[in-house]
């Protein structure tokens, strides 16, 4: 074999299936016809001659097809190791060429690294939050109840029938779950299930048993729980001896039962659930009195069935249509009852999606084009070096090697950088995801994502890589299809005439620029939309405020008796040593949400109004002193007193955006509130509330949603047995003393009330938490928008010096001939114009129309804000211009003698 | 066969001339049976096939052996030469 590769050393001249057969024809001829010779020389006959001949020969047909099929086979074998030679060939020599130019290959897979890197970053939270079912017993099989959460007593009504309707169903509630015996909160994420939920979702234990339906009832050794994997691992040090253990669970000691799979968070996709209680019998033990199982207006159970094998979600919302009672549980919260549907819920539930769909989207878009751009770079910095490697592909091209062949070289060397760039990708990307993951988390949630690198995203990364190594390959090799075989070899680099080449570069240039373009844009934006809402008045002075959550559930007693269990520890605090003043609120400001009120009419004196919007009016309750350590300013009127307790008349505090909601003109201070439904809120049916003071406007939720109306009613009018069950004690520092008193407010607390669960927390942190989401995106696009910049201007940098080495010759030549070095500076500018301008024009059109995308994430600010546009121009102008002053100047200062020479 | 080609490039002919005077007409080879032998030892690659001029003018197809041809020639031979000594012994006992 190897000689009859040697008989062909210039390319391989197939032998096609009709030569084959026309070849084995004229062989037989050939014989049959030297033997007829011979016998004719004998002294036969030639027709007898004829006749012996093919005698002699036997079956002349069968051998003909014989010879043919052996040498097609053989043709067949030769071609594939033939291709497996030369794709061996090229792999060692591609592997030879990363290895001979370190620097090359260095910039060409780091960059390709945090492409590819940032691209799988963000499609493994895409994966973890919206793609991945759940590892559960088949996932399909899965439906949710859409629109929200439900009450305990339909979820009994569904149980009840879950064996005859579907093939099961489960019911469960997030909760943050205190694991502290005392003091300081230890919060985790749990959750209360019902007791078929580890069966019908088919989760069997790694340790001791899951939940099952006996636990419904009270069980002889006391309330079981049941922990995941990691709590095991990290609280119990994976102890073998787990089952059985204690484990305080807001401040009731549970018996650990069993240990959930590793991989296994519960069924809300974002929560790492760490703690399982059966909901029948934890509950009413955490919560005694105030248990939700009974109460039909308590909406806190999310509730899933899963299908009959054959039943569709269709039918199986028809089959919870048909259980009456629903219904009517339902139509009891009269214009905002919800109907009863279920959607597939493979992949669980998570109130995450919706919240981070969106810019999640923006950002996997943002970052495709970011690796668009580095590819750009690549092909532009392979296609730079092949030129430098001219000589070499003429002189093969020379020797008989095909253009394929060259094209599949240039190719493979290609495929080696992006294979391992895509390697150093994934460990980018490991760690990448895992740090933006942790930006989302607040003082308030967690949000924990099991980030496997499953196969989907490694299939992702995987085409990923593919199509980076074909836009990074083929666009050389398109390059390269205009060398000739002589032509290099003659010109040896010199020559006067515009290079084709550098067109292909010059469009890759182009595209760069427009897509750096459309990031930067994006990046101003939301930089732009951080800054306004990092900048926004908030009505109230956080800097030394400090908050003690105080979880007056979670450390028992009876509702009424918190009255004065509040009062005693806001008395502790306040005469902790540089505390200025302690107050109690019942909502934080900040949080994202608050005590809204949609239901009711809001009326001031007899014209009752029914706000609108969401909610039309907020409502706080807080103890006299609130607004001074808050820092908010009462406009008029008098600040709550000590008077204004139970049985006294009902007073109110509203603040300026109040006043100009429901209030049209006239004296404020001393005329009545009413507020529909206002029994709801804990006073007495249809209630007045006469205003006593004006407050300033302050930030209620976020800063997003602005200083709505809102108005304050003292603490302790609410009737005891409501008493909130969670109350933020605002305490004021002495100015640069907030983090010291935090500890002596701490054993003060304490001291005061030993049972008391607690948390401390700061209005810097709420108001980080408020802009996580903008903060990310801003940073995101921020970071890509730079990379970008820098990849586009790397590319231009390249494009440029390359050229003015290609035309040094003719430069040299216009200086000999008395050109000015500025003309030729003006000559390289005028190119290098014409491509920024290009690429901008290009990026400001697709970013005008991309721009209506990201509307929705944007605050106080148009999406095709001029400014924006044309900063980002700007910067992108500047840093082109910058690109090519380099090498730009470098032309002017050319020698022209040395340019001559050396071509 | 092989020990046909042994002597140097031969077309098809030629070698089932070779064979034909070498057994004296004791092996009978039908040239068909020849032809798809040759055929099959060039796909197994112990023999090579190039196109050429025979002696009297005529393009042919020339075999030739390649060097696993000729190993593979020499340790048949061996095998044979043994076989056929000990069937020879065997002959000359009885």
């Amino acid at each position: 074999m190897r000689r009859d590769r040697g008989e062909r050393p210039f390319g391989y001249l197939r032998r096609q299936p009709d030569e084959l057969q026309a070849e084995v024809d004229e062989e037989l001829r050939a014989h049959l016809e030297m033997r007829i010779d011979d016998l004719v020389a004998k002294g036969m006959s030639a027709e007898a001659a004829r006749c012996e001949a093919l005698r002699q020969f036997g079956d002349l047909e069968y051998t003909r097809r014989y010879c043919r099929s052996q040498d097609k086979r053989k043709e067949t074998g030769m071609r594939w190791n033939l291709l497996v030679d030369e794709l061996a060939h090229d792999l060692r020599s591609g592997l030879r060429q990363t290895v001979r130019t370190p620097g090359f290959t260095a910039i060409v897979v780091l960059t390709l690294a945090l492409g590819i890197g940032a691209n799988t970053a963000l499609f493994s939270i895409f994966n973890s939050l919206m793609l991945r079912p759940l590892p559960v017993r088949d996932p399909a099989g899965l439906a949710l109840i859409q629109n929200g959460s439900w009450s305990y007593p339909i979820w009994d009504e569904i149980r009840a029938r879950e064996t005859d309707l579907f093939d099961g169903a489960l019911a469960w509630s997030a909760q943050r779950f205190d694991l502290s015996a005392a003091g300081h909160a230890d919060v985790v994420d749990g959750a209360y299930v019902s007791a078929g939920f580890f069966d019908v979702l088919g989760v069997g234990a790694a340790r001791g048993r899951m939940l099952t339906p006996t636990d419904d009832a009270a069980a002889p050794d006391g309330p079981v729980a049941v922990i995941s994997h990691r709590l095991w691992q990290q609280r119990f040090a994976g102890a073998n001896d787990v089952v059985g253990r204690q484990i305080t669970v807001q401040r009731v000691p549970f018996t650990i039962a069993g240990v959930m799979p590793a991989g296994f968070f519960g069924p809300d996709v974002g929560l790492m659930t760490d703690v399982i209680l059966p909901v029948r019998t934890a509950e009413p033990l955490i919560r005694g009195k105030e248990s939700r199982l009974s109460r039909t207006g308590s909406h806190w159970l999310q509730i899933m069935v899963r299908l009959k094998p054959g039943q569709s979600v269709e039918q199986a919302t028809a089959a919870l249509g048909s259980i009456h009672r629903l219904g009517e549980l339902e139509a009891a919260r009269g214009r905002n009852a919800r109907s009863f549907t279920l959607v597939p819920a493979a992949t669980g539930n998570s109130p995450l999606r919706r919240r981070f769909e969106t810019p999640l989207r923006a950002m996997v878009i943002a970052v495709g084009l970011l690796l668009l751009v580095a590819c750009g770079n690549i092909a532009s910095l392979i296609l730079a070096r092949t030129m430098t490697r001219r000589r070499e592909f003429s002189v093969r091209l020379a020797l008989g090697s095909s253009r394929l062949r060259i094209a599949r070289l240039l190719f493979i060397e290609s495929l080696l950088v992006v294979v391992m760039g895509a390697a150093l990708g994934l460990v980018f990307a490991s760690w990448g995801s895992a740090f933006l993951v942790r930006q989302l988390n607040t003082w308030q949630s967690t949000v924990s994502l099991d980030l496997v690198l499953d196969w989907r995203v490694l299939a992702f990364t995987a085409a990923l890589a593919c199509l980076s190594a074909i836009v990074a390959g083929v666009v050389p090799a398109l390059g390269f299809a205009r060398v000739a075989a002589g032509d290099t070899l003659k010109d040896g680099g010199r020559s006067i005439a515009g290079d084709g080449r550098l067109f292909v570069r010059g469009t890759l240039v182009v595209v760069q620029i427009a897509v750096s373009c459309v990031l930067v844009v994006g990046a101003g934006l939301f930089l732009r939309t951080f800054a306004s809402l990092h900048q926004l008045p908030l009505g109230f002075v956080p800097e030394q405020v400090l908050i003690a959550e105080l979880n007056l559930q979670a450390s028992g007693g009876l509702p009424e008796s918190r009255v004065a269990r509040v009062e005693r520890l806001r008395e502790a605090a306040a005469a902790v040593p540089g505390v200025r003043s302690a107050s109690v609120a019942a909502e934080r400001n900040l949080t994202g949400a608050g005590s809204g009120w949609s239901a009711g009419q809001v009326g001031v004196g007899d014209a009752p109004v029914s706000p609108t919007g969401r909610p039309g009016l907020w409502l706080n309750a807080t103890t006299p002193g609130w607004f001074e350590t808050m820092g908010i300013p009462l406009r008029s009127g008098r600040d709550f007193g000590v008077n204004d307790r139970a049985g006294s008349p009902y007073v109110a505090i509203v603040n300026e955006a109040f006043l100009r909601r429901f209030l049209h003109g006239g004296r404020p201070v001393g005329q009545t509130v009413r507020i529909g439904r206002s029994e709801l809120f804990g006073f007495e049916p249809n209630a007045r509330f006469e205003i006593v003071g004006v407050a300033g406007d302050a930030v209620y939720t976020t800063p997003r949603e602005g200083m709505p109306a809102t108005m304050f009613v003292p603490m302790a009018q609410r009737k005891p047995s409501m008493f909130w069950e969670e109350v933020a004690l605002t305490i004021k520092a002495a100015p640069g003393k907030r983090a010291l008193v935090e500890r002596d407010v701490a054993t003060a607390l304490t001291k005061a009330d030993p049972a008391i669960a607690f948390t401390f927390g700061t209005f810097d942190q709420l108001i980080e938490a408020t802009v996580t989401q903008e903060r990310l995106i801003a940073l995101l696009s921020a970071f890509f928008g730079g990379l970008a910049l820098l990849l586009a201007a790397l590319g231009l940098y390249g494009l440029v010096a390359h050229s003015v080495r290609a035309r040094q010759m003719e430069f040299g030549l216009r200086m000999a001939l008395g050109a000015a070095s500025s003309s030729i500076v003006r000559l390289v500018f005028r190119r290098v114009g014409v491509l920024i301008a290009a690429g901008l024009a290009l990026g400001l059109a697709v970013s005008f129309w991309a721009a209506r995308f990201v509307g929705a994430l944007l605050f106080d600010l148009e999406a095709r804000d001029p400014v924006t546009f044309g900063g980002a121009a700007l910067v992108l102008v500047a840093v082109g211009l910058v690109a090519a002053w380099i090498p730009a100047r470098r032309a002017g200062r050319l020698d022209p003698t040395i340019a001559l020479r050396e071509g | 066969m092989l020990s046909a080609l042994s002597s140097g490039p031969t077309h098809g002919y030629g070698v089932a001339t070779l064979v034909r005077e070498r057994s004296a007409g004791a092996l009978e080879v039908e040239d068909a049976a020849l032809y798809q032998a040759l055929h099959r030892l060039e796909r197994k690659g112990l023999v090579a096939a190039e196109w050429g001029l025979s002696d009297n003018n005529r393009r042919a197809r020339f075999y030739e052996l390649t060097t696993e041809g000729r190993n593979r020639l020499r340790a048949d031979a061996a095998s044979w030469r043994r076989y056929a000594q000990a069937v020879a012994a065997v002959i000359e006992d009885a």
